[in-house]
């Protein structure tokens, strides 16, 4: 069996502007985009450029567009595409920089910027330190869902409010920064309300929801944006009556 | 040497996740009609017996009752979309145990049901 793929090419040396190509490529019932990928680039065009490593949905960095939707090449098949035909681009809202690579920075910036690490208490006693900082499975089921982000930036991708504004610091980060805030070895929340607050922070977010639907690992980023704007918005109130920051 | 792809005014024809976003945050233009009905109603009862009766015709015309049965409409499919989301943006617990979505989702619905059978009850009770 075959199937005619299509890839937005983007070669800088050659032309500013993105042009399609298509490729046939043969397929069986367990071949993946990312499979296809790599067989147009080992048989039939060695100068197509992409990215990823584990093959199994869990390094995050094969991201594409397909159809238009964000997704994973590694965790899509070419039987499933038979009857639309298949449009791959590089993943939205980024700079492209070749073909399906594109420059992750902006999402990287945010996800230092959230402080996505254990604070403790006292910064002398670090959370580093041997002492076994023990939870029960109550704590632990409090974050555990927004704790399965594998930074693939879909979500990215699938935001138009990060698409109209760079800045925002976006779903996987704000989700990352509400999985910290919730867990109980943590003291840092303080720390990261005054991004959380920001404007482009959580309030930037009008629950437009596709993050979620894109999401490959169930995090539901879209539900930790939205009830850290519930955070936020304690917080601001407690702020006003004069009470913790 | 990148290029930035730009989002174009039509960005949310793009697929029918946006569309339904879309439909859901248009749900306020109908909203906004039966609002300024509202206000103009209040300010007419204020202006006397004749400014309310006007007033009052002004809402019998069939076009008036038209978009106001859409603003009707369009506020329950919005409740509906806020309800949907309600459990996952306010998670709560009750005895130690987390309550289900579908209970959260029906115990909203319940306080709709409440409040259309206490107008109810005011107006034709
Ligand atoms: S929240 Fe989901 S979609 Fe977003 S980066 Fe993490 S795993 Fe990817
Ligand atoms: S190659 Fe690792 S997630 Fe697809």
């Amino acid at each position: 069996m075959e199937l005619e793929v299509t890839i937005q090419r983007y070669l800088p040396e050659q032309s500013s502007e993105p042009f399609n190509q298509s490729y046939t490529v043969p397929y069986d019932t367990s071949t993946s985009v990312l499979d296809a990928l790599t067989y147009i680039k080992e048989e039939l065009d060695p100068t197509l450029s992409y990215r990823w490593s584990c093959r199994m949905a869990i390094c995050g960095s094969c991201g594409i567009m397909l159809n238009g939707k964000p997704m994973l090449g590694c965790n899509v098949f070419l039987r499933d595409y038979v009857q639309t035909g298949m449009l791959i681009e590089p993943m939205a809202h980024f700079p492209v920089e070749r073909d399906l690579i594109i420059d992750m920075e902006s999402f990287l910036t945010h996800l230092e910027a959230v402080k996505p690490y254990l604070i403790s208490k006292d910064s002398k006693e670090s959370v580093q330190s041997f002492d076994p900082h023990n939870q029960t499975p109550r704590q632990l089921d409090k974050y555990q869902q927004f704790s399965s982000c594998i930074n693939c930036g879909l979500c990215y991708s699938a935001c138009p409010q990060f698409g109209l504004n760079p800045e925002f610091i976006g779903p996987a980060a704000l989700t990352l920064a509400h999985r910290y805030n919730l867990d109980n070895r943590d003291a840092g929340q303080a720390e990261r309300m005054p991004m959380i607050n920001s404007e482009e922070g959580a309030w930037s977010c009008t629950f437009v929801g596709y993050c979620s639907e894109v999401c490959p690992k169930s995090v539901d980023p879209a539900a930790a944006v939205n009830q850290s704007k519930v955070t936020s918005a304690t917080d601001l109130i407690f702020s006003l009556l004069g009470g913790r920051s | 040497m990148s290029y930035r792809p730009t989002l174009t005014r039509t960005w949310w024809l793009k697929n029918t996740a946006f569309k339904v976003y879309m439909l859901r945050e248009l749900t306020v233009l109908p909203l906004l009609f039966f609002l300024l009905c509202l206000v103009k109603g209040l300010y007419s009862l204020s202006q006397g017996a004749e400014a309310w009766y006007l007033w009052l015709a002004v809402m019998q015309n069939p076009l008036v009752m038209l978009i106001n049965t859409l603003a009707l409409l369009a506020s329950l499919f919005h409740a509906w979309t806020f309800f949907q989301l309600f459990p996952r943006v306010m998670p709560l617990e009750f005895g130690g145990k987390k309550v289900s979505a579908p209970a959260l989702v029906a115990g909203q619905w319940a306080g709709v049901l409440a409040v259309f059978a206490l107008v109810a009850w005011l107006f034709w009770g």
